[in-house]
């Protein structure tokens, strides 16, 4: 290196120091450019494949809105609310941000959310457009603290392979049921699409359950929303007495649920096992069905595009979920756009939230196949999308039209997502029983609730 | 120590005037000394005070609050402390983390102590080996989190698939309570022995070859040379790379994080995973900072008594 | 010679092991998204496509990602090693007042987790008005989180050169700048090659802080543009995985360039 290296070190100095200043004139700008008349405002998210759609959206909003510019605010899911709430600590939270229901109580509790009521009546913003359900989870003491951005359920996602194989078609998977005394048609099903390498099934004798080839289901979920939150509602359990009041987990209803699931892997056979598939380190479920490990999976409606990368050409399809002692269900939740309380444009903000909720934004999103939109008479437009895809989505929107749940409304959320994750991966394993597991974690988070 | 500096040449009056100024003159040098030496640290300190002793502090005031990071900070006094040592999570975490460095150090230790006699030697393709082996440090762990999938599936795995060609039914190794820590350790032992390993390798290449030709003639063995010589002259080298490796073995984060999120069953919650989890996932900031405290003291702990053994037994110089 | 062959066959696994990861992401990455899910890691592409490389550099900004990563990185690493040299040799050679205690407290510091100084050090950098801005980002790189770990490390090797070199220049009149211009700095060359590979490594693969004090896409680090590609929604393993590799390169391109000094320096160093 020597004297290049000395020559190069010298030359990099001098540009670092040219670059710092004019770095710091470049950025740092809030949006106050108050002279040009122009405001900026920051919207924060964290789906990387909703960025083009949305971004191509928002010049539409910008064309109507010459004075308002939008500047997207891109954070992976996993640091999201970290970085949110150290935002929010610092009084520089965007302006405008998806918010979640896991979250949403405590923020609205914080006061760190605009009430959008006054907005919405002064505007006479219709929110009749949208599912009853979703935007009630916006509501805390009768203000509205967000416009609903989409929704998600959980359904039976097959990989049309391995249904073949086994000689199945699509409608064999429709009005299963299970129970919990022998698992029902549900259950029967899984054994005839679970194989071990001498081509026999769980229900035969002479079956290894340590050789699997496939397995008839595929399970994954950090908080119980892919599993057995919809078995429990299928099994007449709540999660919670009331929305806003103590957690009910540990109710028999809800022990039982969890019991099947255990009983899916660890008694009938027919499930991955949780070695494989617990989170965090288990591979997500498309790729599990992807590499053939198993034949179905139950999933949420914003994986769709996962498994049209693992499964592509039509290699996928989606049922109902079983039915079960109590009827069907599942577990229906979605997403808002939020206002941030400390946002220096709030009149530009709710500009762009209503935008966001609006039929013409949310047309868009619909078209681009990544989510369900919030309003209800647009999901049409999502279904075509994945139609012209080769696949029929519309079981999704069956099921929320059916008996669903909504995501728990509580200020302890963040306790239940921690206790949860680690007590039913050892449920799943087998080294901790449901009953245990669910008071434990039950105890925990109303212990939680503020 | 032993340089004086001594006044620019625009003060003139160098070298020497004699006598009864000498003491004067010595003054003076002291003076200039502190002024040479402030003035050569006075962009690194205020960068320390800015950005490492202010947040330090920041730090130690929130662990005398309850604070959610949104809300308003409410004084609570040694609360956090107080129910720190009745939390038997926290007391777990510790022991994890124990455990964690007193699996990792040593193995990573002597893994790197080996490499670095082996490729100590005149040997072909020497320098290859040398990058190949410091290259998974340069790992991004965001990328790693899929590798490790891939490694450690308990069926599709690398490993298993390659236990079962020898007919062995590999454990389960991230669910399973036992194994889970030692994959972490030793994805961590992946990461670092080669990095280490460049640390003792110099350490090597300073030991003067006269020794080893002296000890040749004496007629000692290897592995007595090695005792005698290697290992008296290695120890500046260890001792640094033990003292900044243990300090960076207890904060350890990124792999829990990835592999774990301090699964199964908190058989992997080690006391940075859990900062992190009261902080940013429950967001209590401060009873994690009361927690950082705790590790902060146990840190320095551990590194004072590593300079008081190492002081005993070296010429290193660490003053 | 059966010693000889045994040494090698020790040291070709631990390579193996090594490079292993790194071999599945590269050849991951040229694989067809539905086959990467499909076969295993180890299993070679069939029919490699370099359609990953495009569509993340291209589509998923990660060009201009990876040359902001460059730029701070680069810039880090110069003002790290300036500064830390000044502060090093300060701490090797010059009998201030309060020396110790500060060179104690420095290495102090190192023992508390970055991850809870964060916050206190968001809210000061508001306070500044330095979010998401390229100072901000910068900065604490290179006064903060490595800045002890540096001066320690340069501050050992400073110590290894003799007295007499610089006894020698001050009687010829040197001052202590030109001491440290002429004796100290030329011959430390090799260790201010392994600082810049180490802070310029570092930095680089940081995600945190990153995370923390930039918001926009203007300030974003390849890092950050590869977790956000591993989303809860929808991960898309093809494209970190070509993205992942995509930002080996430049590390192994710069540490091959250094590879030698590396080695001597440390071999200098002796830290003693």
């Amino acid at each position: 290196m020597s004297r290049r290296f000395l020559r190069r070190a010298a030359t990099a100095l001098a540009l670092s120091s040219l670059l710092v200043p004019l770095a710091a004139c470049g950025g740092g700008d809030d949006g106050d450019s108050a002279t040009s008349g122009t405001v900026t405002l920051r919207y924060g998210m964290w789906d990387e494949v909703q960025k083009d759609p949305i971004r191509k959206s928002l010049d539409a909003f910008t064309q109507a809105h010459p004075d308002i510019k939008v500047e997207i605010e891109l954070n992976p899911w996993d640091q999201y609310w970290s970085k949110l709430q150290t935002q929010l600590a610092g009084k520089s939270a965007p302006d405008v941000f998806w918010d979640h229901v896991a979250y949403f109580p405590q923020f609205a509790q914080q006061g760190v959310l605009t009430d959008l009521t006054a907005d919405i009546a002064a505007d006479k913003v219709d929110t009749s457009l949208y599912p009853q359900t979703l935007a009630d989870s916006w509501k805390q003491d009768g203000k509205t603290y967000g416009l609903p951005k989409d929704w998600d359920t959980i359904g039976l996602i097959y990989s049309t392979k391995a249904l073949g194989k086994a000689g199945l078609k699509a409608t064999d998977l429709a009005n299963l049921s299970w129970n919990t005394t022998d698992g029902g048609t549900f259950v029967q099903a899984l054994q005839k699409l679970t194989v071990d390498k001498n081509g026999k099934h769980p229900n035969e004798a002479g079956f290894d359950d340590k050789n699997v080839k496939q397995y008839g289901l595929a399970l994954q979920a950090p908080t119980g929303q892919q599993d057995w939150w919809n078995f429990g509602l299928q099994n007449g359990c709540k999660l919670q007495d009331a929305p806003w009041g103590k957690w009910t987990i540990d109710s028999p209803a809800c022990v039982q649920a969890i019991q099947f699931v255990q009983d899916l892997r660890l008694k009938y056979h027919v499930a991955v096992p949780a070695s494989v598939t617990n989170p965090p380190n288990g591979p997500s479920l498309d790729q599990v069905l992807g590499r053939g490990q198993a034949a179905t999976s139950m999933d949420g409606s914003w994986m769709l595009r996962s498994y049209n990368t693992a499964l592509p050409d039509g290699g996928f399809g989606v049922a109902d979920l079983p039915k079960g002692p109590a009827g069907s269900g599942t577990v229906f939740n979605g997403l808002s756009e939020a206002i941030s309380a400390g946002s220096k444009h709030p009149k530009e903000a709710w500009e762009l939230v209503k935008y966001l909720a609006s039929a013409e934004h949310q047309k868009i999103m619909a078209g681009s196949g990544t989510v369900w939109p919030g309003i209800s008479s647009l999901n049409q437009d999502f279904a075509e999308a994945w139609k012209a895809k080769g696949v029929d989505v519309t079981g999704f929107k069956a099921a929320a039209e059916g008996t669903t749940m909504g995501y728990p409304l509580t200020s302890s959320s963040a306790t239940y997502n921690v206790k949860a994750l680690d007590a039913f991966n050892q449920v799943w394993l087998g080294k901790l029983s449901p009953g245990a597991a669910a008071k434990q974690v039950n105890d925990a988070s109303n212990a939680a609730i503020k | 120590m032993s340089v004086r500096t001594r006044p620019p040449s625009t003060s003139g009056g160098y070298p020497t005037r004699q006598g009864a100024r000498a003491r004067k003159s010595a003054r003076r040098h002291a003076w200039r000394a502190a002024v040479e030496g402030y003035l050569l640290i006075a962009p690194s300190l205020a960068g320390f005070v800015i950005f490492l002793l202010a947040p330090l502090l920041g730090v130690a005031l929130v662990s005398l609050f309850d604070w959610n990071l949104m809300g308003d900070p409410e004084f609570v006094g040694l609360r956090n402390y107080t129910e720190m040592a009745g939390d038997s999570e926290f007391w777990r975490s510790l022991r994890n983390t124990v455990y964690y460095v007193v699996l990792n150090i040593p193995a990573q230790t002597v893994l790197a102590l080996l490499l670095a006699l082996a490729l100590n030697r005149r040997m072909r393709g020497r320098n290859l080996f040398r990058v190949i082996y410091v290259l998974p440090w340069m790992a991004m762990p965001v990328a790693l989190g899929i590798v490790w999938t891939w490694v450690f599936d308990p069926e599709y795995g690398a490993i298993n698939k390659m236990l079962g060609v020898f007919g062995i039914d590999g454990p389960d190794w991230l669910t399973d309570s036992g194994w889970a820590m030692p994959v972490v350790a030793s994805v961590n032992i992946w990461q670092y022995t080669g990095y280490t390993m460049l640390f003792l390798l110099a350490g090597l290449q300073s030991i003067p070859v006269s020794l080893y030709e002296a000890a040749n003639v004496d007629g000692s063995g290897p592995v007595r040379t090695f005792f005698q010589i290697t290992l008296p002259l290695l120890r500046p080298s260890l001792f640094f790379v033990l003292v900044t490796n243990t300090i960076g073995s207890f904060q350890m984060f990124d792999t829990v994080y990835v592999m774990t999120q301090g699964g199964p069953g908190g058989a992997t919650d080690t006391l940075t995973f859990h900062i992190y989890q009261q902080g940013f996932q429950l967001f209590r900031s401060g009873y994690a900072a009361a927690m950082a405290m705790a590790l902060f003291a146990l840190i320095l702990l551990v590194t004072a008594a590593q300079f008081l053994y190492f002081r005993k037994r070296t010429i290193y110089d660490f003053s | 010679m059966f010693k000889k062959t045994g040494l090698y066959a020790f040291l070709i696994i631990g390579a193996l092991v090594s490079v292993a990861p790194y071999l599945m992401t590269l050849n991951s990455a040229v694989k067809q998204p539905d086959k990467l899910l499909t076969t295993p890691a180890w299993e070679p592409a069939t029919s490699p496509t370099f359609a990953n490389f495009s569509q993340v550099w291209g589509e998923y900004d990660m060009s201009s990602f990876l040359w902001h990563t460059f730029v701070v990185a680069a810039v880090v690493t110069v003002l790290q090693v300036v500064f830390s040299c000044l502060a090093a040799f300060a701490f090797a050679r010059i009998a201030f007042p309060g020396r110790e205690l500060l060179f104690w407290a420095y290495v102090a510091t190192m023992m508390v987790p970055q991850i809870v100084t964060i916050v206190p050090l968001f809210l000061l950098m508001r306070q500044f008005d330095l979010v998401d801005t390229y100072p901000g980002l910068i900065l604490p790189y290179v006064f903060g989180f490595g800045a002890p770990y540096a001066i320690f490390l340069v501050r050992q090797y400073f110590k290894t050169i003799p007295v007499d070199l610089e006894s020698a220049a001050r009687i010829d009149g040197a001052s202590t700048m030109t001491v440290f211009t002429r004796i100290m700095i030329p011959l430390s060359r090799p260790i201010l090659a392994t600082l810049a590979t180490m802070t310029f490594v570092n930095t680089w693969n940081n995600i945190l802080w990153p995370l923390i004090i930039t918001n926009s896409d203007r300030t974003r680090v390849i890092a950050l543009g590869i977790a956000t590609l591993k989303s809860q929604y929808a991960s898309q393993y093809n494209l970190v995985l070509a993205a992942a590799a995509l930002a080996l390169l430049p590390l192994v391109a710069i540490f091959l360039a250094f590879q030698r000094n590396i080695i001597r320096s440390i071999a200098l160093t002796g830290i003693k």
